[in-house]
């Protein structure tokens, strides 16, 4: 049904009906996006901003939670990420090399199961300090996933990617943030540094 | 095919790990899986801590409540575009 006979004000309340109680879920994914809390906020607001200016465009019965996300990402893109210090693109390689660590240790003994049990004991913290530390890309197809929940066909929307690279992401983004909560973990003494003899066997 | 070592498949079925967890894989090959995972102790432990970081992740890094006054202060700036925007509108009509 076209939209053309609603008044500003009735597209305003439906806005605030079904947009607004976005607001906390997308400030936290603000809040993971920009690492501040102020930039959050700005963004949020930018958000909320450009997605009603384009509300009359939205289509109902689409999916509006993932609308708002497209909407903070690409506000995030055009506004914050240019004027913010990206984190070094350090990682790649290390990220590469920690994924063929694993699947060798997989194929040889596995992982110690005790080990992501003991990573609960790491505070919240370490957890969010280690997924801010990641490359955007990387950070917010896991945020996406694994926090929202989003299918990879919404992350790939959201992020204007190809399915393929969302895999692809998410994939080198879990490696690399296992790894460095692994290093929190050994540097904290939650778990214990692998043995001569566990060397040994793998 | 009973083992407690890797044997032929898991290669296949660790590559598919977060299909599976992320719910991206249609049913036959989730039974697929399920079945290689009841045999196969390694990849049963492997999806076991995949599956157990990933809820780690949803835990730790899922709850930051927007401050009281951002909600109001959304609200009175979503009021001030709707004003201008009224213009706009009244202008082009």
């Amino acid at each position: 049904m076209s939209r053309v006979e609603e008044t500003l004000e009735q597209r305003s309340d439906r806005f605030e009906r079904t947009a607004l109680p976005f607001l906390d879920q997308l400030y936290s994914a603000a809040l993971r996006l920009t690492r501040n809390p102020a930039d959050a906020e700005d963004l949020v607001q930018e958000t909320f901003v450009k997605a009603f200016a384009a509300f009359h465009q939205f289509e109902e019965g689409t999916n509006l939670k993932a609308w708002l996300y497209r909407i903070l990402t690409n506000t995030y893109i055009n506004i914050y990420r240019k004027k913010q210090r990206e984190p070094q693109q350090h990682g790649v390689d290390e990220i590469e090399d920690w994924s063929l660590a694993r699947a060798a240790e997989h194929t040889a003994a596995g992982l110690p199961s005790a080990e992501t049990q003991a990573l609960d004991h790491l505070p919240d913290s370490d957890v969010k300090d280690a997924l801010a530390a990641l490359p955007d890309d990387f950070r917010m197809a896991v945020y996406y996933a694994d926090i929202e929940g989003f299918s990879y066909k919404e992350i790939a929307e959201i992020m204007g990617t190809p399915i393929g690279t969302v895999m692809s992401r998410l994939h080198r983004g879990r490696k690399s943030l296992q790894k460095a909560l692994y290093a929190y973990a050994l540097d904290r003494g939650v778990i214990r540094p692998p043995t001569q003899a566990e060397g040994a066997q793998a | 095919m009973s083992c407690g070592t890797p044997h032929d498949g898991c290669a296949k079925v660790i590559e598919a790990v977060y299909l599976y967890l992320d719910g991206e894989m249609d049913d036959a090959d989730c039974a697929e899986v399920r079945s290689h995972l009841e045999d196969c102790v390694p990849c049963l432990r492997e999806y076991g801590l995949e599956e157990d970081f990933k809820r780690l992740v949803a835990r730790k890094c899922g709850c930051d409540p927007a401050p009281e006054e951002l909600r109001s202060r959304v609200l009175t700036r979503l009021r001030e575009v709707r004003v201008e925007l009224a213009t706009v509108e009244f202008r082009t009509d």
